[in-house]
């Protein structure tokens, strides 16, 4: 970025983008590489002791059934995944006719579906619960599924409209005019073009869910539908003192599909992150 | 103007057919109970009591409630502390990432981690490393040769404790939208500073920070809003404690709910909800009258 | 083959603070096999037009007919989306898909009519060898050229047999020489098929080459419909008269006395005299303002003492191959004329121009003027 003039403010600089960078990585990594040694460890307080590692906390927190963690790990990824998918689908659809077709009244929804997203989950929780009660809906996966289709639809919405508007019109007006419906249009022009975009929206309206607490806090009891987020909260050992190499494992477990996700698509994740914002 | 033609046609029903699903959800699971919970702050709503209509009487005992006047506090607090900070360190972080160098794509991909990381086992982390007695924060502390914090379990301490944690989980997505706003800004202007004779330093006040000032505006406005919600992270290190000291509003609220005083609650919520939207349109007025007065 | 009958269309857009006509009133027919072309400068509604006849915006009022098929009417309320129209048209960007190849880019339309593969790859083949694309059918399209790009989207619209042919602006993305070669190659193309043609441009000497006949537009009405002889030898009006023709008419401001016969067009202290067959709008009497137009080609450089001549300034001029465009003023009007190659005049050298009062012309009460 800077191209710097003289040698000596480009030595300072080298400097301090040396120092800055390993800050950072300290600042990043330390808490996860902490949380891995935790868990690999015999027991918490290495810190200035023996460090003895072992696999104990993985093997207990994966083969106790009263621990529920497998369980917790299932509700998780596919409450996420319907979700996820199902919100891409639909999100996509409104999308389509936002970008492509001006109706009266369409900058007002435009605004509110905006201003949904930024509600706070408190202001919702409490009438959420109640529905979802009513519906008979509680501890179930439906129960988590339907207020996360409704939660992250309008920031799903939006980065599909950034995505979206950038295909030029002029080919959905040549699929009309070669004989495609709308709908045909959206499925065999719009979808194969934004591709990459659609798949952005997906990682991140996985990772939204996936690490979503309150609602999943609220409207779960146990490990029927408890979503792993929630399941690490809540987790207690039976004799007072924490099993942090246990709980550290799950943590271990729980984090790195996520982590391996944000390496692997860092381009796409930043991308649709950016593109939700700065629209918004 | 002749009258209005309606596409006789299927089109219509299909953009309604594409559209209506996209409303549905977010309106009945979303506006729908927000609304309910605005009417409800006017109720006397406590379990095994019959609902009746209470007027003000909730936003009455809102203001005489000393643990109220706590959360309130200590939200903003949290607020005016955490928000400049995240952005500092974003601008730090994102301007190291915007740096030409063999480490940059390394950084970038490192930099998500904590963001896409649950806030809950965040939490757990955290609390784990706030540990008293074998927590690295206290080791580091004590290498120094200081006595142990008491991290967790004294008021200013769980406060510099929530703060850190939510430095670490929020300022990579700070510091990724202020790197979209960073490569926004044409190369071109730095070129020609530097052969105006510009130093890096005054290249970066008078370049940088101006033009990047519409994504800051969008960033605080985000970040605002977001920490003024703060839940997940209190709940799991502090559960509000010590003594109620970490109550954040949202925390309070959910107290209730779980307590079992709907209307309290509501009432709670709604405030959180006036908020909200007092420090949007602050922010948007103020970024609009800056933006005007240049 | 078809014929496209366009009946009174208006189509006005909403801005935040007023209402813009797009198209006033519009009416025209085009017959069947008959290559009709859309002239305007850009804003004049010509796209806007086209696009109402592919069922891509939906007109205010009037009514669209194919032969008999409706395919808009305000007054019955019908309206038939462009996939019910069976139309076919070629953007100006071409607008192909590019996850496509450039067979199934041909292809596409004929797999949503649900024809046979069989067939479609017949008709794929003989559209792709009629185009001279035949060796690029497996490459996606952001590998070729533009012209091949252009031959792609043309081969798309014309392998489905379309009952009318649409093209906005299609060679305007082309480089000088390529665009020349390719519209030979549509003329003959369209003169082979016999498909029933609308082509919007902006460019007259396109519209001059291509059309059978030319509807000039401006500010959402036609001006003039013509073939290209009739609007070059008989324009209506001042606007018609200076976008027809390179280099535009010459229009000098006048005041005119007519009576039934003639005009007495006077032109800083000249008087010069035209046939009232000339002055346009047909049949103005009295004394007016208006324009006199002459055509640099019917200027002629002349000795001193030919009777009337001008005595003007040159300016400079443009060398164009087998003829040299003089720019010269008078009494500061600017005139051009076309001189043949061997004149080689010299800015500031004062040069005689001659005309004969049959090619002039009058237009009264215009409100373009002279550029």
């Amino acid at each position: 970025m800077f191209v710097l003039s003289t040698a000596g403010e480009r030595r300072l600089q080298r400097l301090l983008y040396a120092a800055g960078f390993c800050g950072a990585l300290f600042f990043l990594l330390a808490p996860v590489i902490f949380m891995l040694l935790t868990a690999l460890s015999q027991r918490p307080d290495f810190l200035g002791n023996n460090y003895v590692m072992t696999t104990r906390h993985f093997r207990e927190i994966l083969t106790t059934p009263s621990l529920h963690f497998v369980r917790y790990c299932i509700n998780s990824l596919a409450i996420s995944i319907a979700s996820a998918g199902i919100t891409t689908i639909i999100a996509s659809g409104g999308a389509y006719v936002a970008t492509r077709f001006p109706f009266k009244g369409r900058t007002a929804v435009l605004l509110m579906i905006l201003s949904l997203s930024m509600f706070p989950q408190i202001c919702i929780a409490g009438y959420l619960y109640r529905i979802i009660a009513a519906a008979g809906m509680v501890n179930t996966w439906l129960g988590l599924i339907l207020p996360y289709i409704a939660w992250i639809m309008p920031l799903t919405f939006w980065i599909l409209i950034s995505y979206f508007s950038q295909i030029p019109q002029e080919l959905d007006r040549a699929a009309f005019i070669d004989g495609c419906s709308p709908l045909r249009t959206l499925v065999t022009i719009v979808f194969p073009l934004a591709a990459p975009g659609l798949f952005s929206t997906l990682l991140l309206a996985f990772i939204f869910t996936f690490n979503e607490f309150m609602f999943a806090l609220i409207l779960t009891n146990d490990h029927a539908a408890r979503t792993v987020p929630v399941g690490i909260a809540l987790f207690q050992g039976l004799h007072g003192e924490l099993p942090w190499g246990v709980i550290m494992a799950a943590s271990v477990i729980t984090t790195l599909p996520v982590i391996l996700m944000a390496l692997l698509f860092q381009r796409h994740i930043m991308q649709g992150l950016t593109r939700g914002a700065i629209k918004g | 103007m002749g009258k209005r033609i309606s596409r006789a046609s299927s089109d219509t029903v299909w953009l309604a057919v594409l559209l209506m699903p996209a409303l549905l959800l977010p309106v009945a699971l979303i506006l729908m109970p927000a609304l309910c919970t605005f009417v409800n702050g006017c109720m006397q709503d406590v379990t095994f009591m019959p609902r009746r209509w209470a007027g003000l009487a909730n936003y009455a005992r809102l203001v005489q409630d000393p643990a109220l006047f706590h959360s309130l506090r200590f939200t903003l607090l949290f607020i005016a502390v955490s928000v400049p900070l995240e952005l500092a360190c974003g601008l730090l972080l994102a301007l190291l990432m915007q740096v030409q160098s063999p480490l940059r794509g390394m950084l970038r991909a490192l930099v998500l981690i904590p963001w896409a990381i649950p806030a809950a086992i965040a939490g757990r982390v955290w609390e784990l490393i706030y540990s008293y007695n074998w927590g690295p924060a206290n080791y580091l502390v004590k290498l120094t040769g200081a006595p142990a914090v008491n991290w967790l379990g004294s008021s200013t301490g769980a406060f510099l404790a929530i703060v850190i944690a939510d430095l670490w989980k929020t300022v990579p997505f700070v510091a990724i939208i202020l790197l979209a706003g960073l490569s926004a800004i044409p190369e071109h202007l730095y070129r020609q500073a530097e052969v105006d004779g510009a130093s890096f330093i005054r290249r970066f006040v008078a370049i940088t920070l101006p033009l990047l000032r519409p994504v800051m505006i969008v960033a605080i406005l985000f970040r605002t809003i977001d920490a003024l919600r703060i839940f997940d992270l209190i709940y799991i290190l502090t559960s509000g404690g010590p003594g109620g000291a970490t109550s954040s509003l949202s925390l309070l609220g959910y107290t209730y709910f779980v307590g079992g005083d709907f209307g309290y609650g509501s009432a709670i919520s709604t405030l959180i909800f006036l908020i909200a939207l007092l420090v949007a349109l602050l922010v948007v007025r103020i970024g609009r009258f800056g933006s005007s007065m240049r | 083959m078809k014929r496209l009958t366009v009946t009174d269309i208006s189509k006005s857009y909403r801005l935040t603070d007023r209402t813009v006509a797009a198209l006033a009133g519009v009416s025209l027919t085009v017959e069947p096999e008959e290559f009709f072309i859309l002239l305007g400068p850009s804003g004049c509604g010509k796209s806007t037009l086209l696009n109402s006849i592919a069922g891509l915006e939906l007109p205010d009022s009037g009514e669209i007919r194919l032969d008999s098929k409706v395919l808009f009417s305000a007054a019955e309320r019908r309206v038939l989306s462009p996939r019910e129209r069976n139309i076919a048209m070629v953007f100006q960007s071409y607008a192909l898909y590019p996850h496509m190849t450039v067979a199934q880019n041909i292809a596409f339309p004929l797999k949503i009519r649900r024809i046979d593969k069989v067939e479609i790859r017949r008709r794929v083949e003989a559209g792709a060898t009629m185009l001279q694309i035949g060796n690029v059918l497996a490459a996606k399209p952001a590998e070729l050229s533009g012209g091949q790009r252009q031959r792609v989207a043309i081969a798309r619209a014309l392998v489905r047999e379309p009952e009318l042919f649409l093209l906005d602006e299609p060679l305007s993305n082309l480089d000088a020489q390529l665009r020349s070669v390719t519209r030979n190659h549509l003329k003959v193309l369209q003169n082979r098929l016999g498909i029933t043609t609308v082509y919007v441009t902006h460019d007259q000497v396109e519209a001059m080459t291509l059309g059978d006949r030319i509807a000039v537009m401006r500010n959402g009405k036609i001006e003039q419909i013509g073939t290209p002889d009739e609007l070059c030898q008989q324009p209506v009006n001042a606007f018609v008269a200076s976008f027809i023709g390179t280099p535009p008419m010459n229009l000098l401001p006048v005041t005119a006395e007519i009576d039934d016969r003639s005009a007495r067009l006077h032109v800083a202290d000249r008087v010069v005299t035209c046939s009232s067959g000339n002055v346009r709008p047909l049949g103005t009497q009295g004394s007016r303002r208006g324009y006199l137009g002459i055509r640099p080609e019917h200027l002629h450089l002349c000795t001193a003492d030919y009777p009337d001549s001008l005595a003007a300034t040159v300016t400079g001029y443009e060398r164009i191959g087998r003829e040299t465009i003089v720019f010269a003023t008078w009494e500061g009007n600017v005139i051009t004329l076309i001189a043949d190659a061997t004149t080689h005049p010299s800015v500031g050298e004062k040069i005689y121009i001659s005309f004969s009062a049959e090619s002039l012309f009058c237009f009264i009460d215009d409100a373009i003027s002279p550029e």
